[in-house]
């Protein structure tokens, strides 16, 4: 019975080529099955994601020189920053705005957020050195790396870290540029950003297909994409399993590479991925290259552990401090006001001048070495996910609201 | 008279059974044995009695079909309409019982007033105004009596008498004295025409039947309201009216081409779905509550995506195909939204909206009877009931009456779905069966719902329930079957269920429950079912066409108890 | 005798003439509305009113436990307990953005008061004040008033983009423009019946003249049946005979005092006297009439307020504040929603405080708070807390906890216009639309 041949066919296309997963029931996760994948194949939303870092500075001495300071407190530190006496706290707010203000403007004028290249590096922006702090991730560039020794192909010098479980050769740039910021710290704003997700900005899928058995399978495609649709959630906002998401249209939010399950733990081979991200209705992107991921997979079908790889330096500064380049809805180059007030306002709230992030992170990117200028240009990143079970389809779709967001 | 198809169909069941895993049981029953035979001789209607004139008040679903066919699809009715009264099944019947409170007359002035205001707006008084006014601020008799003279007709259903056209003539002016605008005047006629009882509720009227002296008949507009709200579920259009001022429904041809004529148009569609949405009880669905933390994929709009899962695969099955009625029991074919995706656990890659899809092989999945819209309907905020799915299976598709539990009964060992040493609730409900005080009404109920325990209580499959394999098995009239998709085949295969679905049918067109006189008239119409192959269409146009429908017994003494429009009572709160 | 009732009475003067006739006060006239009516015999209006407070608040100090009306108070909700019965919660209802970018502080709250999410201050709506305003106020001297107290000129008050209605923040100058130059005394006001409720109690008449035809055509059930419908048009009938009399004359009203002179600004200790001030003042204004719609916003979305001392404002404090690891929250930021409370609080007190017939002026209300986000840090738009205060004359149920279990926001809004006798049957867009009424709440 064909009351509609064309949406069927539609349909039949769609899940020929999708990649789509059936997930039995369990009802408790006592049941285990050799396979929940019945027929090799599955698809996997990502419902937690945040930075694979560390305990807590203080907890760890990663930061014997202190904690990095955003131009507020730089300015307060100065002698003429001080309250006067008879001050009356509004005028004194307001002089440390201005001298926020000042401290944020390079020398030859520029607003050092929109521009951190016309500043100078910041010896109050603080990296981790302290010495033997563990940090969360996988080895990336397959050996335990120290600054005074021979750097892996196509890497620079850097220090690795152990491992949370004391495995050596962590590559974990990331965590040294941002570990002494408070507001990375766990109690501070930069990495619940997984709360974004939640909100339907952004969202991310993955696909197996040939998973033989979940304990070994030699030859498993594995795709990583941005999703078109937002996540779907319950009523008490736990992202829901077997939803149906697609994935998104554009070529560079998409891609497959080939991976192995060995004793229950899944890698895969490194591939360049891309996702969305959004500050402030600023429209961003997550690049992270050379990715790869290390995940368990757990009897109820789901998957946990480390998506990582290196993020090109300019683009980090982008979409975790700048802005820059940053797109309306519509695709159009976004306000420059909107960049800089979302930029620099971050930038006094969260502690830390631009420019010390900026200059710092080039220093300690280990990735990408431009053969001509001895410089790398991306750092190790690494990321703790946890995916659960979606269907995942290739069809073009459409928010319901779109034409409220191009304005 | 009947229509013969004289088609054999071959019983898509055949094709399901062939396609079925040896892990469900197939029927013993041959599988052609209760299809019809088209060399049958045509059954012929028998005489009957009929019933008394009704007096019916227009459902929700009407009224707003009434309004749209009137003035348009788009009018704003901003009243609000309280439940329905259930009355032997189906709130059709309840038309018949239901009085009009304060409350909903409140709701209808607000509606009245509104359409009226549209009506005469500007934007809309050249299309919908059938005059012009010489003056705007002045009253201009003759166009408001043009006015009174389109619209009485047709909201009435009926000719108007000259007094009442001269009231709402008179209504329009003392408006436009008081408000100053011509308009205005003919919107607060309007507005009182559609609050009239004439309009809101159909009275019927009958008129000395020239044939049989001393008895009644219904008079022309009366049985083109019947006709018309049985087979659009809305006023009789203008067509219709004519015919029956013209006296054509009066005879067999007239009445059988306006009811061919009504069957054809796209409005028919409409009054099966109210027919099912009636029948099925959709109208307390959005009362439905699961528990967030046990059933997370369910939410309000699963709840509205399962409701019109079901009417448009019936409206597909019935109506467009038209299949046999048996089919829907059995059906794979269906229709998902992304909501109803993550409870099904199947996917759906339109992002807003509907796309066709099919319960796949082997999923236990076959027939309404597995869709959402009964499993979570029929079961409980945290856990599923085989009981209550019973029940509904007994009520709603075989119209076998369940007596009320007796009140001493202690639920709290069905309650404890986490009972390890009971883990499911075949084992639990165990008491049902064996205790005398039971038994009895049990005995039918949880043999029919255990078996679709492999669906919890939002409806999504599981194999286990508390770690535990699932015993699906059950029986129905003394044949054994295994499953959701075996309990379709069981109701497919039912004689009952052809028969229950001809009872409400004419129930729900009726207004009324059979009379006992009438035996013989519905056994007419079971047999013009089966041998039309159980479609649908077929037998709405069997009852339209008959003349046993307007057959008219006037009350001598009525003993009926008043009820008033009250609250659709609960599915309560048993196992 | 002629039987006595309404109809007969008004009968002589619905010449059309303007009237101010006070009736006799007399038990059989009172029907469901009994309690609408005042000592004097009189219609008391029903006033609407949103009260804003910016940056959310902390879940697990607000959120109750329970749902229904044996709802324990949380700690932030504890400072309402007096008024307990005056307030339905609503936790968990969401603005919907199905892919619209959340401008923080902005989308949330004005999706909220339009139903239509949008990424910036152009509404593509009225706000639910605008509508509501628009059906109850004309004839009214203000169709509305707004305040801010806390010292910024903003508002959520929104008739199209662009067009925001401006709010008062100095409490000396709301009270020259409600009781300076031109405000009259409410007792002295003549009154002029509307025509059109007239024009309804003649349609109504002419309506109800076939009652003896109908009753002779129809059997003796059914004869019962369209009885209950003729006496249901009676009731209407009652009701439309009501509205044509005067409104309430203001008894206890005297005319306010001019505020003192206050500071102005940020600091938390000025807001909350500002905040009493003026809720004092808008209390007096409902009360004898001047106007029926007042908007409330205690601090902005991106909520300005500071404490003494320190230059570090809220808003500033919900992204900057470290998680308490004792406490789970922002300890700062946690302080400050239990202030908006307070002030809550305080707002309630001044509409209680004035007494109008037989109960207060906050029974005559429908109040509608909420914040602009649930969670600021993140501004979040699901979960926004929404309180409804006021019975609105005994149009609506409170005293009770309600879970919205991720319905859209839009379900609180479409119950309120519809208890404000607006005759809506849905309201927002897209996955905002809804038709549901929220049945707890409207009576």
């Amino acid at each position: 019975m064909d009351g509609n041949p064309a949406m069927r066919q539609l349909v039949l296309c769609a899940l020929a080529s999708a990649i789509a997963a059936f997930v039995p029931t369990l009802a408790t996760a006592a049941d285990t099955l050799a396979n929940p994948f019945p027929n090799g194949e599955a698809g996997f939303i990502v419902s937690k994601i945040a930075y694979a870092l560390s305990k807590d500075a203080k907890d760890t001495g990663a930061c014997p020189d202190g904690m990095t300071q955003g131009n507020i407190e730089i300015y307060s530190e100065s002698a003429e920053g001080k309250k006067h006496d008879g001050e009356s706290d509004q005028d004194y707010s307001r002089r440390q705005v201005q001298g926020f203000q000042t401290l944020s403007t390079a020398p030859n004028g520029q607003n050092l957020c929109m521009n951190p290249e016309a500043g100078s590096p910041d010896p109050h922006y603080k990296v981790v050195t302290g010495k033997n702090i563990p940090a969360d991730g996988i080895d990336l560039d397959g050996q335990d790396s120290h600054i005074g020794g021979k750097p892996a192909a196509n890497t620079c010098a850097h220090d690795d870290f152990r491992g949370l479980n004391g495995e050596k050769g962590v590559d974990n740039q990331f965590f040294r540029l941002v570990g002494c910021s408070k507001s990375y710290q766990s109690t501070g704003q930069s990495n619940t950003y997984e709360i974004a997700m939640y909100t339907g900005e952004w969202a991310i899928l993955i696909t197996l297909k040939g998973v033989k058995d979940l304990k070994n399978s030699p030859n498993v495609e594995v795709g990583i994409y941005a999703s078109a649709d937002p996540i779907q959630l319950s009523p008490t906002r736990e992202a829901l399993t077997n939803a149906t998401y697609a994935i998104d249209q554009d070529p560079r939010f998409r891609a497959t590479t080939h991976g192995r399950i060995v004793n229950g733990v899944l890698t895969t081979d490194p591939v360049d991925v891309r996702f969305h991200w959004v500050v402030n209705s600023i429209h961003l992107e997550r690049p992270l290259k050379e990715a790869r991921l290390h995940m368990t997979v757990a009897p109820d079908g789901s998957l946990e552990g480390i998506l990582a790889g290196y993020t090109p330096v300019e683009e980090l500064y982008d979409f975790a401090y700048g802005f820059r380049n940053g797109k309306d809805g519509a695709g159009k180059p976004a306000n420059l006001r909107l960049i800089s007030g979302s930029a620099n306002g971050q930038a006094r709230v969260l502690d830390h001048t631009c420019n010390g992030a900026y200059f710092a992170m080039k220093q300690l990117a280990d990735g990408d070495r431009d053969p001509k200028t001895g410089q790398c240009t991306s750092i190790s990143t690494q990321y703790r996910i946890k995916a659960i079970p979606a269907f995942v389809v290739d069809v073009v779709t459409h928010s319901g609201n779109e034409t409220l967001d191009k304005q | 008279m009947s229509n013969m198809s004289g088609q054999i169909r071959k019983p898509s069941a055949a094709r399901n059974t062939l396609g079925r895993l040896a892990a469900c049981a197939v029927l013993s029953m041959p599988l052609m044995g209760s299809v019809a035979v088209a060399q049958e001789t045509s059954p012929t209607e028998p005489q009957s009695a009929g019933g008394p004139p009704e007096v019916r008040r227009l459902t929700e679903s009407q009224y707003r079909a009434t309004v749209a066919d009137i003035f348009g699809p788009d009018m704003p009715i901003v009243g609000r309409f309280e439940h329905g009264l259930r009355a032997e099944g189906l709130l059709a019947v309840g038309t018949s019982q239901a009085g009009i409170s304060t409350f909903s007359f409140e709701q209808y002035d607000a509606s009245a007033r509104g359409i009226a205001a549209e009506v005469v707006s500007e934007k809309r008084r050249d299309q919908l105004v059938p005059c012009k006014p010489h003056a705007e601020n002045s009253f201009d008799a003759a166009c408001a009596k043009q006015f009174v003279e389109h619209y009485g007709p047709i909201l009435f259903r009926r000719p108007l008498t000259g007094e009442e056209i001269k009231r709402y003539v008179r209504t329009a002016q003392a408006a436009q004295q008081r408000l100053g605008n011509f308009y205005q005047g003919l919107q607060f006629a309007l507005a009182g025409m559609l609050v009239s009882p004439d309009f809101l509720v159909r009275i019927e009227q009958v008129v000395p039947d020239p044939k049989h002296k001393g008895q009644f008949r219904l008079d022309p507009y009366a049985k083109a309201t019947r006709l018309s709200y049985f087979l659009t579920n809305s006023t009789p259009d203008a067509e219709l009216l004519r015919a029956a001022g013209a006296g054509e429904l009066d005879t067999d041809a007239g009445l059988a081409h306006q009811a061919d004529r009504l069957i054809a148009s796209p409005h028919f569609e409409r009054a099966v779905r109210a027919f099912f949405e009636d029948m099925l009880e959709f109208d307390t669905f959005n009362e439905l509550a699961k528990d967030p933390v046990i059933y997370p994929a369910f939410n309000s709009t699963v709840a509205l995506d399962a409701q019109e899962q079901t009417l448009r695969t019936i409206v597909a099955d019935l109506v467009t195909q038209p299949g046999d009625y048996r089919d829907l029991f059995t059906t794979r074919d269906t229709y998902l939204t992304r909501a109803l995706g993550a409870v099904y656990r199947l996917p759906v890659a339109t992002r807003n909206g509907w796309e066709k899809s099919q319960y796949p092989a082997n999923s236990g999945r076959e027939g309404i009877l597995t869709n959402i819209s009964f499993l979570a309907f029929y079961s409980h905020p945290g856990r599923s009931s085989s009981t209550l799915r019973g029940k509904a299976i007994r009520q709603v598709f075989l119209c076998q009456q369940i007596p009320d539990p007796p009140n001493n009964v202690d639920f709290s060992v069905v309650q404890d779905s986490s009972n390890t040493k009971m883990p499911t609730a075949r084992i639990r409900l165990e008491a049902h069966r064996t205790s005398p005080a039971c038994a009895g009404c049990h005995r039918l109920m949880d043999p029919l719902g255990l078996t679709m325990e492999n669906f919890d209580g939002v409806g999504t499959f599981r194999a286990q329930e508390n770690g535990a394999p699932i015993d699906a098995s059950g029986t129905l009239d003394g044949h054994e079957f295994q499953g959701g998709d075996g309990l379709g085949q069981a109701i497919h295969d039912s004689p009952q269920t052809p028969r229950c679905l001809v009872d409400k049918m004419y129930r729900s067109a009726s207004g009324r429950k059979a009379t006992p006189d009438e035996r013989a008239y519905v056994d007419y119409l079971n047999q013009t079912f089966k041998a039309d192959g159980y479609r649908v269409p077929d037998l709405m146009r069997a009852i339209a066409v008959s003349r046993s429908f307007y057959a008219i017994s006037m009350p001598s003494v009525s003993a009926n108890t008043l009820q008033h429009a009250a609250v659709h009572t609960s599915n309560g709160d048993r196992s | 005798m002629k039987k006595l009732n309404r109809r007969s009475v008004l009968k002589g003067v619905l010449g059309g003439a303007g009237i101010g006739v006070a009736l006799p006060f007399l038990d059989m006239f009172l029907n469901n509305n009994g309690r609408a009516l005042a000592a004097t015999g009189q219609r008391i209006p029903v006033r609407f009113g949103t009260w804003v407070w910016g940056c959310g608040f902390v879940p697990e100090r607000w959120v109750p436990s329970s749902t229904g009306a044996d709802y324990a108070l949380p700690p932030d909700l504890e400072v309402l307990a007096p008024h307990k019965k005056d307030i339905a919660i609503f936790s968990g209802y969401d603005v919907k953005l199905d892919g619209v970018a959340n401008k923080p502080h902005i989308t949330g709250c004005l999706g909220l008061r339009t139903g239509i999410p949008v990424p910036n201050e152009s509404v593509r709506a009225p706000t639910i004040d605008v509508i509501i305003g628009d059906a109850i106020s004309p004839g009214t001297r203000f169709s509305s008033i707004e305040v801010s107290t806390s010292g910024i000129d903003r508002s959520y008050s929104f008739r199209a983009a662009g067009s925001a209605n401006p709010s008062e923040v100095s409490p000396i100058k709301l009270y020259q423009r409600i009781f300076g130059e031109g405000f009259q005394d409410p007792n002295a006001a003549t009154f002029t019946p509307d025509p059109h409720t007239m024009v309804r109690q003649s349609v109504l008449s002419a309506v109800a003249e076939d009652r003896q035809r109908l009753m002779r055509t129809v059997g003796a059930e059914d004869r019962r049946r369209l009885e209950e419908y003729f006496t249901s048009i009676r009731h209407l009938e009652d009701q439309l005979a009501l509205q044509l009399q005067p409104p309430a004359r203001v008894e206890n009203f005297t005319k306010p005092d001019a505020p003192p002179t206050t500071t102005m600004d940020s600091e938390i200790g000025n807001v909350m006297v500002t905040h009493k001030l003026m809720a004092g003042l808008l209390a007096k204004a409902l009360q004898c009439n001047q106007t029926k719609v007042v908007n409330v916003l205690l601090w902005d979305t991106t909520s300005n307020v500071r404490r003494a001392g320190s230059s570090t404002t809220h808003h500033t404090l919900t992204h900057e504040e470290p998680v308490n690891p004792a406490l789970g929250y922002q300890e700062n930021v946690g302080w400050f929603a239990g202030q908006s409370m307070v002030a809550y609080k305080d707002f309630l007190d001044a509409l209680a405080a004035i007494p109008e017939g037989d109960g207060t002026l906050l029974d005559n209300c429908l109040i509608f708070a909420h914040s602009d986000c649930s969670i600021a840090k993140a501004h979040a738009v699901e979960g926004i807390p929404m309180i409804v205060a006021g019975r609105a004359g005994g149009r609506v149920r409170t005293g009770f906890h309600l879970a919205g279990r991720a319905d859209p926001a839009t379900r609180v809004g479409l119950t309120l216009q519809q208890a404000m006798g607006l005759q809506v049957a849905k309201w927002g867009v897209q996955s905002m639309e809804t038709n549901r009424t929220i049945t707890e709440l409207l009576v």
